[in-house]
């Protein structure tokens, strides 16, 4: 039965093939002609990169506004964001002709070949006084042979067009998030305010793309695929080391409820807080490691830990179990000032909905500190 | 049955007694005796309406009175086994239910967070016990017990300021009173607590335009446009702004600058000896930043590079001190700088001002190249030999401990920490200042958990648990000892002691305004030789009195005060009252009459490589050219007791020598 089967479906297979050959004008009937490979419309000049405007790169079809992504352009989500003062994110990433990344670690991000270029849009809707759609900054980070760079696009007041600028800046804004008006004074890092977050070792790195954070469904064009799988079968992975879905540490979506208290509030941190507060990033000699492969164990995130900064002789811990009152972590989310919120910079408003979360999970602990 | 009624009203009147003082409140305080185990079913009561500890005022509280029948040490504390995995909170007030006043507290002294508070109890005093719900309203059992007085070698007494800004960093004089005052800021607004002659605040509301940065990560102090008011830097997060007083200290220009800093430490300090006040910002992740000053209508002028050059910055902590005894002002920075083995920048810098406005980095010659991560040091002559040596604090014990490093007084340093009680110390801050909070003629250093390592005179330190956090360190009420005031809008008042001591205003004519930059000396028979520079930023955030406080111990005079100021002019004053504050105008101790003497005394003049002056011998003066912009230039030299002057441009220069207490004064031409 089972051979029957088999021997079916291969008749049929062959049927296929012998159909979809007989449209071309070709002889050969029993070996298939690829179609011509589609090629990437993107416009990459390794050496003359990065360009003074962002259309130059055609990453986009039609209005540039839209983010229409071109062949090549793929969309992609992280499980979770970090938290940039409720902006909007758009994310895609492209890759020269037959080079693909590389598998690392679940918890690190890929290795990218020189060429590869993250590119991720800032917006808001609800913009007032009209409530629009208003797009403030593309930023990429371009892989040149040597490292990472980073290009800032800002865009014009009609959304036409994106120019690079480096030096960074400040803008007004009032939205509408959800049914709550809120404003913010958006900050748009200079080259320098990148690298903060995006180092290790002092070296450039982006930090989304990690196999733990990508590990999910995302809606292409064709439905819902892995965006793993999507990145393999298009070839923007090396699929030679790379686990199976199932195998790979993954982050949960610190919004579904349905997943533990313990997992949601480590997967936030991990975005939030763990591009510094990991080995070798920029507040390593803190003694709080952030990254969900490290959060496992409480000592990691600074359960019982004293804080090495006093900043209020009643904040006793970095966690305190129970008492998210007496815990570093949570006053430094619930706060504005500069010199005291966290993350340092990336924000300049509170993330009411990360702040109750780990208000909940504070709650949850049980550890009685000595 | 006369012992049955006895009993029958003892039962009544204990019903009676516990019925009236149910310890809800003020007038319901029960009283207790020592060593009796109390139970607080649930903290409902009345609250007292104010806090002894911080500024949180609980909603609840419960009320006990003890009134002691000899002078005591007395401990109250929350630390028993029925209070097990409760979070409490004590507050002792004195007064009457009417007028509290604060003794003092504790939130989380004992274990875990149990509360346990000493005092030193007056007989007969009636103190209010007062246990309020800042965390939890749940039940425990308290005791207090008593011992024997003990003095602890210095203590504080708090009260609640109230002040309204949100950034609570700086006790500067702001109305040219040279008394202290408190500035707290918002972006729109100074709100500053005036220092009263009689003692005592006023508090005003100066509105300013809207600032871009803010003082979250520091503040400094100084009078860039030399009007005799202090003017204001706030370093914040993306940047600087400056704040300009008008001509009365009455209101406030803002100008905010728009290159990026991610500020740290500032300072107000003449970088280039013009006798204008620069300023200085540490930059978190660049190279470092200043401001010269354009010195005509006081524009700061960016400018990057030169004086801290990491490409990841690093920069925490500025401190501007004269570590070669040479004369001016030298950089040191305390580094900090994430990124494991390759983070470079975490090595801290010293720089050596060369004298002609270039500065050399001299970090590992000097032995003060560390990679321990420190946001701030403490820069101070601890063992009053006559140099500056630092205490190298540390913020994190990932990369080195703290660090006492004694002067040489050869431009390196020794490791002094080994023994120094601070090689013990296990705690860690952003903040490490040094002031003589005792008075007895030694620094002291404030340093992590509340404590203040005093210095045992011998370059030894031990801990006294303050029971506050480093502040704005200044005198608020005029009394010759150190009060700090803590961003929880508490003043700290020193209880003081016996010890004598001075306290130096300077204000600069050549030089800049306050003098910063000026080396003071206080001689004395016992104590020796005391220093200090005048300083702005000390600490990570502060901005800390520009009056300069001696502690003079027991000694009952003062031989005399010498004031180096940054022009180079030197200031001796004889014998100064003690106890007292000593305002110098700069010159103004110099021999006045000797400002007469003649042209007669240069020749020739003009001259193309040589000045002679008749009379004097140079090599026991004090040889000083300034050009026609009152520049100090010093590419001469003194030969044969004559002034070379071949390097010097064709122009006008102003010759100063100081001779002992005599100043002449001339100009000549240089051809």
């Amino acid at each position: 039965m089972k051979k029957k089967y088999s021997y079916l479906l291969t008749t049929f297979l062959f049927l296929i093939i012998l159909s979809s050959c007989k449209s071309d004008d070709d002889d050969a009937i029993y070996i298939p002609t690829p179609e011509p490979e589609q090629v990437s419309p993107v416009v990459f000049d390794l050496t003359a990169v990065p360009y003074d405007t962002l259309s130059e790169y055609n990453f986009f079809d039609g209005d540039l506004k839209n983010q229409t992504p071109v062949y090549g352009v793929l969309p992609y989500e992280p499980i979770n964001t970090l938290f940039t003062d409720y902006a909007h994110k758009k994310r895609f990433v492209w890759m020269p002709n037959d080079v693909k990344a590389t598998y690392v670690e679940d918890f690190k991000t890929l290795d990218f070949p020189t060429g590869t270029i993250l590119i991720k849009t800032f917006y808001y809707d609800n913009v007032l006084p009209d409530n629009t759609t208003k797009i403030i900054e593309t930023r990429l980070m371009i892989r040149k042979e040597s490292e990472w760079i980073f290009a800032n696009y800002i865009w014009n007041d009609d959304q036409t067009e994106a120019v690079l600028d480096l030096t960074g800046g400040t803008i007004d804004i009032d939205w509408v998030e959800g049914s709550i008006t809120k404003s913010t004074s958006y900050r748009i890092p200079s080259e320098t305010e990148c690298l903060v977050c995006h180092k290790v070792s002092n070296t450039p790195t982006p930090i989304g793309t990690k196999p733990q954070n990508l590990n999910s469904l995302f809606s292409f064009e064709n439905g819902e695929i892995n965006q793993l799988e999507k990145w393999n079968s298009f070839g923007y992975i090396d699929n030679t080391n790379l686990p199976n879905a199932s195998q790979i540490e993954t982050v949960v979506n610190w919004k579904d409820t349905n997943e533990s208290l313990d997992l949601r509030a480590r997967s936030y941190m991990d975005i939030n807080c763990a591009h510094c507060h990991i080995q070798d990033a920029h507040c390593s000699y803190r003694p709080i490691r952030l990254s969900f492969n490290e959060t496992s164990n409480p000592d990691n995130y600074g359960e019982c830990v004293v804080p090495d900064e006093n900043i209020d002789n009643s904040l006793t811990h970095v966690v305190s179990p129970a008492r998210p009152n007496r815990s570093v972590i949570y006053y430094r989310m619930n706060s504005t000032n500069e010199s005291v919120r966290m993350p340092l910079i990336g924000r300049t408003i509170i993330h009411d909905e990360g702040v109750a979360l780990i208000e909940e999970w504070i709650n949850s602990l049980t550890t009685v500190c000595e | 049955m006369k012992k049955i009624t006895l009993l029958l009203f003892i039962s009544l009147l204990t019903f009676c007694f516990s019925f009236a003082q149910d310890s809800n409140s003020c007038a319901q305080a029960a009283p207790i005796t020592p060593n009796a185990i109390y139970s607080v079913a649930a903290v409902d009561g009345t609250p007292s309406g104010t806090s002894c500890i911080d500024a949180i005022i609980a909603n609840n509280a419960e009320w006990y009175s003890y009134t002691p029948t000899s002078d005591v040490s007395a401990t109250i504390t929350t630390d028993l086994p029925a209070s097990n995995g409760r979070d409490t909170r004590i507050q002792v007030y004195t007064g009457t239910c009417a007028g509290l006043t604060c003794q003092g507290g504790d939130d989380d002294d004992a274990s875990g967070f149990l509360s346990t508070y000493t005092f030193n109890a007056t007989s007969g005093v009636t103190y209010y016990i007062v246990f309020d719900n800042r965390w939890e309203s749940l039940g425990f059992d308290f005791q207090l017990t008593e011992a024997p007085i003990v003095v602890s070698p210095i203590t504080f007494t708090s009260s609640f300021l109230g002040a309204t800004g949100q950034y609570k960093n700086c006790v500067v004089d702001m109305n040219g009173d040279y008394l202290d005052d408190i500035v707290t800021v918002d972006a729109n607004n100074l709100n500053i607590h005036y220092q009263q002659v009689g003692g005592g605040f006023t508090a005003t509301n100066i509105a300013t335009t809207t600032a871009d940065d803010v003082p979250s990560w520091s503040i400094s102090a100084g009078d860039f446009n030399k009007d005799g008011f202090n003017d204001l830097l706030y370093g914040g997060g993306t940047g600087a702004s400056f704040i300009a007083s008008n001509a009365t200290g009455t209101a406030y220009t803002v100008t905010s600058n728009p290159e990026y800093i991610f500020s740290q430490r500032s300072n107000f300090v003449d970088i280039n000896n013009d006798g204008h006040l620069d300023a200085f910002v540490c930059h978190d992740v660049d190279p470092n930043v200043f401001y010269l000053n354009n010195g005509t209508d006081n524009t700061l002028v960016y400018n990057q590079g030169g004086l801290g050059d990491s490409p990841t910055g690093g920069n925490y902590a500025s401190t501007w001190i004269d570590y070669d005894n040479d004369g001016d002002v030298d950089l040191f920075i305390a580094k900090c700088n994430g990124g494991g083995a390759a983070a470079s920048a975490r090595y801290n810098e010293l720089h050596r001002n060369n004298g002609d406005g270039t500065f050399t980095d001299v970090s590992v010659a000097s032995g003060l190249y560390d990679p321990v991560q420190t946001w701030s040091s403490a820069w101070g002559d601890y063992d009053n030999d006559g140099d500056l040596d630092v205490f190298v604090g540390a913020s994190s014990f990932t990369d080195g401990q703290h660090k006492l490093m004694t002067n040489n007084n050869d431009g390196t340093f020794t490791d002094s920490t080994p023994g120094c009680g601070l090689d013990t110390f296990t705690g860690t801050s952003t903040e490490h200042i040094t002031h003589d909070f005792n008075n007895d003629g030694y620094l002291d250093i404030f340093t992590a958990n509340n404590t203040i390592m005093l210095n045992n005179q011998d370059l030894t330190f031990s801990p006294v648990n303050v029971g506050f956090s480093v502040g704005a360190v200044g005198d608020l009420n005029n009394d010759g000892f150190l009060d700090v005031y803590n961003s929880n809008n508490f003043i700290y008042y020193n209880d003081t002691n016996s010890n004598n001591w001075i306290k130096i205003n300077t204000q600069g004519v050549q030089s800049n305004s306050n003098g910063i930059g000026a080396r003071i000396e206080v001689h004395t028979t016992n104590l020796g030789k005391q220093i200090r520079d005048v300083i702005t930023g000390n600490g990570f955030r502060h901005m800390s009195s520009l009056t300069t406080h001696f502690g003079l111990g027991t000694e009952t005079a003062i031989i005399k005060v010498v004031i180096k100021w940054p022009s180079g002019i030197v200031d001796e004053i004889l014998n100064p009252n003690i106890n007292e504050t000593l305002n110098v105008v700069e010159g103004n101790f110099l021999d006045v009459a000797a400002y007469s003497l003649g042209s007669k005394l240069i020749y020739p003049n003009p001259t193309t490589d040589f000045i002679q002056i008749s009379d004097v011998n140079l090599n026991n003066a004090t040889t000083l050219i300034f050009d026609i912009n009152g520049k100090r230039v010093r590419n001469y030299a003194i030969q044969n007791n004559r002034i070379n002057v071949t390097k010097l441009a064709s122009g006008t220069y102003f010759l100063t020598i100081q001779e002992g207490n005599n100043l002449f004064k001339n100009k000549f031409i240089k051809k």
